[in-house]
């Protein structure tokens, strides 16, 4: 089953561990600069936004890589950087709508999330779950459930007041 | 480097561990309390002092304050015996 | 690799930047972080040295394990001669600093030399610039960091600053990093305010390469399980620290008008839950944040939702806010706490501190030797929110007679305000206690006695003593990593054994500091959190080095050492009140009045006491006078010291 990665913003406590994690996992340094998610963060009113890529349908990263090295994986449905292929150009980089592409200036070539291969460790070592691996088929539904839920909260007191 | 499998004092001591349950606040009493699931109140039958309960999650109750006035009445008492003269604490 | 920062010298006066390298032998014997600091501050600072003078280093680092791939090492230690107290100036911070620092380069920063106007220094993977900071002079901390980002055009520049009470040489002013992360203790804010310099500003994108990183990353997981899974992290991460506050005054703990009460009653208002509710109606159901890379998150996020300062983002309040605009005055107003936590945030000024000052200027105030005529009319008495607000701001800005002469910190004040007003003065070698009540407790009270920066739990508390754990339990805990067969009690009324275990303690925090761990992931409120056994695994699958538990324990009592060589160079002697490793006479005079029947009617024995003294310098190998002897020096390869080696 196909899965994605959810952000849930509102969670995120802001301590970068999943990016710490990132760089250790894919780099085997430390270094947030090299991590595949990021959190974007307004420390003057506390909020704090990961950022990752959405693994887009129709991906702009790779209909603009002249070289076509950015392809979908046929097993998890992420999309690769085949660094065989790379010639770091970063027109990836630039195309990217959410920032999600990274250059490493040691490589000099690109990077993306990879899912971990199927076991993100963003994941794995986020104790609030900000960031959660789900199936396709129940993301909108999880969703849908906390929708609800607040709504009919919001009903229940309304009905209370009235 | 050192052996994966040992445990460390630390990690054995996780196995103590007990949920659902707190301590009397009085540390020489320290008797363990097991509030029923929910519960905003609960007294030490041991050292009769009384407590209201908050719950961090529903397995994990904490005490979240005395209940003054019991708690206030019982310190007056014990301070009178000890130093044989009423408190002054009137404020 | 962590072992490749650099350490870096930087004299302001000249301008001079000099870069070294860290030796490999210098890593094994003084770790890093405080211990490391430790060594410089005692090599670089002139004997007798003034604290406000250009000559005094202040000395900035992260830990051994900062930025690596290990839980929570997000701490920045802070050193110099203090200008509270004259004795060792020592502070610790978490957030986002270290780790810059550590991206761009460096473990240590070694700062000397005045300049002539402000400035502030720019880190930018390994190089150091020192730029001008005229238009940040006079701004809040928060306001000087977002206004270096904007100069600089990075918003992941993180700044180090002092706030106005750091410019206005206020003894105890703070460092501060982010929001609220506050380096508070002992004035080091005051130094770089002495120093012209409003901040240190680092961005770093350098590796930090991991020696093993699939073992480093797996460990990480079972490391952080071991540390969430203790129940008063779980607590910390839901309520913050306030959750000790409010449990310590259940029973009777918390320092109250000053030290007339060891209980405030009837709290219910800042009680921690009561905080809780405000921070979820403010920010929302998950109001908590962390330092990096940590998963207890544990403190609050929050905004004041009434009075002069409605609206205002800020985060926390911890233990010291509550105790220092809560117990300490006897105000029982959340407002008054928020808004007094936020104002000493954007001071920049240590809440500790400062509450134990203005309480005890409000008890001098009942008892008349402080009238009207020094408060310039403030009604400075027990309750009063207004006037200790006011005196917030007083004291930050010197404004008026007594907000300058508190200001000057609690042993120049009392000379000052005269007449018995030191007897008043809950301090230790100059510094005021935490706003913990430790006269049930002998443990305690020998570790704030004792502590090597003065009146300090965060040096050597036993704070498990007070679980009562089974005497088996305990010989698991303090008889490792040397073994220990003297006696133990779990009584914490009890003052046996409790002399090991402060010395056992002083070791472990001691650790945690070269490492730069945060003191939560380790034995200091939860007795199964990693010690002296857990680290070597961390280290060498993070950095390569090996270390045995046992080199662990000798470098931290290696460092300790150093820090009491440095104090006995300035000055402290073992019975001097100001000086000395003695606490305030009311400790042994004035019984507890509140609390749990075993905690009332409980003091300190002064003969007892003294005993505990001479065994904790007996554990050492100090002598009767608390001077390490030749033995212990040469044990701990110490008897060369001064050797600048770095």
């Amino acid at each position: 089953m196909e899965k994605f990665l959810t952000v849930d913003a509102d969670k995120c406590t802001g301590c970068r561990l999943c990016e710490q994690v990132c760089s250790v996992m894919h780099e085997g340094v430390s270094n947030p600069a090299k991590s595949r998610i990021q959190v974007v963060k307004w420390e003057q009113e506390g909020v704090y936004i990961p950022v990752i890529c959405k693994q887009c349908e129709d991906a702009p990263c790779m209909n603009v890589c002249p070289v076509r090295a950015i392809s979908r994986d046929p097993d998890f449905g992420f999309l690769k950087v085949d660094q065989e292929v790379c010639i770091g150009c970063r027109s990836c980089v630039g195309i990217c709508p959410f920032g999600a592409m990274g250059y490493n200036p040691t490589t000099r070539q690109v990077f993306k999330c990879d899912l971990c291969g199927g076991d993100p460790q963003c994941v794995r070592f986020c104790e609030v779950n900000a960031v959660e691996f789900v199936p396709v088929d129940r993301v909108s539904a999880q969703k849908k459930r906390r929708g609800a839920a607040r709504q009919s909260a919001a009903e229940r007191q309304a009905t209370a007041l009235g | 480097m050192a052996e994966q499998q040992k445990v460390s004092s630390s990690e054995s001591l996780r196995s103590t561990r007990t949920f659902g349950k707190v301590r009397c606040h009085n540390p020489s009493c320290m008797g363990r309390l097991s509030p029923s699931p929910g519960s905003k109140e609960i007294s030490c039958p041991t050292c009769g002092m009384t407590y209201r309960l908050f719950w961090v999650t529903p397995e994990l109750p904490r005490i979240r304050g005395p209940v003054w006035d019991v708690n206030r009445k019982l310190a007056q008492d014990t301070l009178a015996k000890k130093t044989g003269a009423p408190d002054g604490d009137s404020q | 690799m962590a072992l490749d920062r650099k350490i870096a010298y930087i004299n302001l006066s000249t301008r001079e930047v000099e870069i070294k390298p860290i030796p490999l032998e210098m890593r094994k014997k003084f770790i890093g972080g405080r211990g490391m600091d430790a060594y410089l501050l005692y090599n670089h600072a002139p004997e007798g040295c003034d604290p406000l003078g250009p000559e005094n280093p202040l000395i900035v680092s992260g830990g051994l394990l900062t930025a690596t791939c290990a839980s929570a090492t997000a701490r920045t230690h802070v050193m110099a001669k203090s200008p509270l107290t004259g004795l060792l100036g020592s502070c610790n911070m978490g957030g986002f600093f270290a780790p810059e620092l550590a991206w761009a380069g460096f473990h240590h920063l070694v700062i000397t030399g005045k300049a002539d106007k402000p400035v502030y220094l720019w880190i930018h993977n390994g190089d150091i610039e020192i730029r001008d900071a005229e238009y940040l002079w006079g701004k809040n901390s928060t306001d000087t960091q977002w206004a270096i980002r904007n100069e600089l055009d990075d918003q992941e520049v993180k700044s180090m600053v002092i706030g106005q009470a750091g410019e206005n040489l206020v003894t105890y002013a703070c460092v501060m990093t982010g929001i609220k992360n506050a380096g508070g203790r002992t004035g080091m804010g005051c130094v770089m305010g002495s120093k012209n310099l409003k901040a240190v500003a680092v961005r770093g994108t350098m590796d930090v390469k991991i020696a093993h990183p699939k073992d480093a990353l797996e460990h990480n997981k079972k490391f952080i399980d071991q540390i969430t899974s203790a129940k008063v992290n779980q607590i910390q991460g839901a309520l913050g620290t306030p959750f000790i506050w409010g449990a310590t005054n259940c029973w009777g703990g918390v320092r109250t008008r000053n030290f007339q009460y060891n209980q405030m009653e009837y709290a219910d208002e800042i009680e921690p839950e009561a905080i809780d509710d405000i921070a979820t109606e403010t920010m929302g159901p998950h109001h908590m944040t962390g330092c990096f890379g940590c998963q207890v998150h544990c403190r609050a996020q929050y905004k004041i939702q009434s009075g002069l300062y409605a609206g205002k983002y800020d985060e926390g309040p911890e233990y010291t806010s509550l105790g220092a605009f809560g117990a300490e005055p006897d105000c029982k107003s959340a407002e008054t706490v928020l808004t007094g936590n936020h104002l000493v945030n954007q001071y920049g000024v240590d809440n500790l501190e400062i509450g134990s000052m203005i309480a005890w200027a409000m008890e001098l105030y009942e008892l008349g030797i402080l009238t009207q005529k020094e408060t310039e009319g403030i009604d400075l008495r027990f309750g009063n929110d207004e006037a200790l607000l006011q005196m917030v701001h007083n004291i930050c800005t010197r404004t008026g007679w007594l907000g300058n002469v508190l200001a000057d910190g609690g042993i120049p004040a009392a000379e000052k305000i005269g007449k018995n007003s030191f007897d008043y003065l809950i301090q230790v070698k100059g510094m005021n206690n935490l706003h913990s009540d430790e006269r049930a407790t002998p443990g305690l009270a020998l570790n704030i006695a004792t502590a090597s920066r003065g009146s300090d739990h965060l040096r050597s508390r036993p704070a498990i003593d007070l679980y009562h754990l089974p005497e088996p339990v305990l010989r698991k805990i303090y008889g490792s990593p040397v073994p220990y067969d003297g006696p133990l009690s779990s009584e914490h009324t009890e003052y046996i054994g409790k002399p090991w275990q402060v010395f056992w303690q002083e070791n472990v925090y001691m650790a945690v500091d070269c490492l730069g761990i945060c003191k939560y992931h380790t034995v200091f409120l939860g007795a199964t959190l990693p010690n002296f056994e857990d680290w070597p695994e961390v280290i060498y699958y993070n950095t390569g080095l090996e270390f045995t538990p046992k080199e662990i324990w000798d470098a931290a009592e290696r460092c300790n050492n150093l820090e009491r060589l440095f104090n006995l160079r300035e000055g402290l002697t073992r019975n001097d009140p100001k000086k000395g490793d003695t606490l305030n006479h009311r400790y042994f005079d004035e019984p507890c009045r509140r609390g749990a029947p075993d905690v009332i009617g409980k003091k300190i024995d002064r003969d007892k006491f003294n005993v505990m003294i001479d065994e904790f310098y007996d554990h050492h190998g100090w002598d009767k006078e608390g001077v390490p002897t030749s033995e212990t020096l040469q044990r701990l390869g110490l008897e060369n010291e001064p050797t600048r080696l770095l």
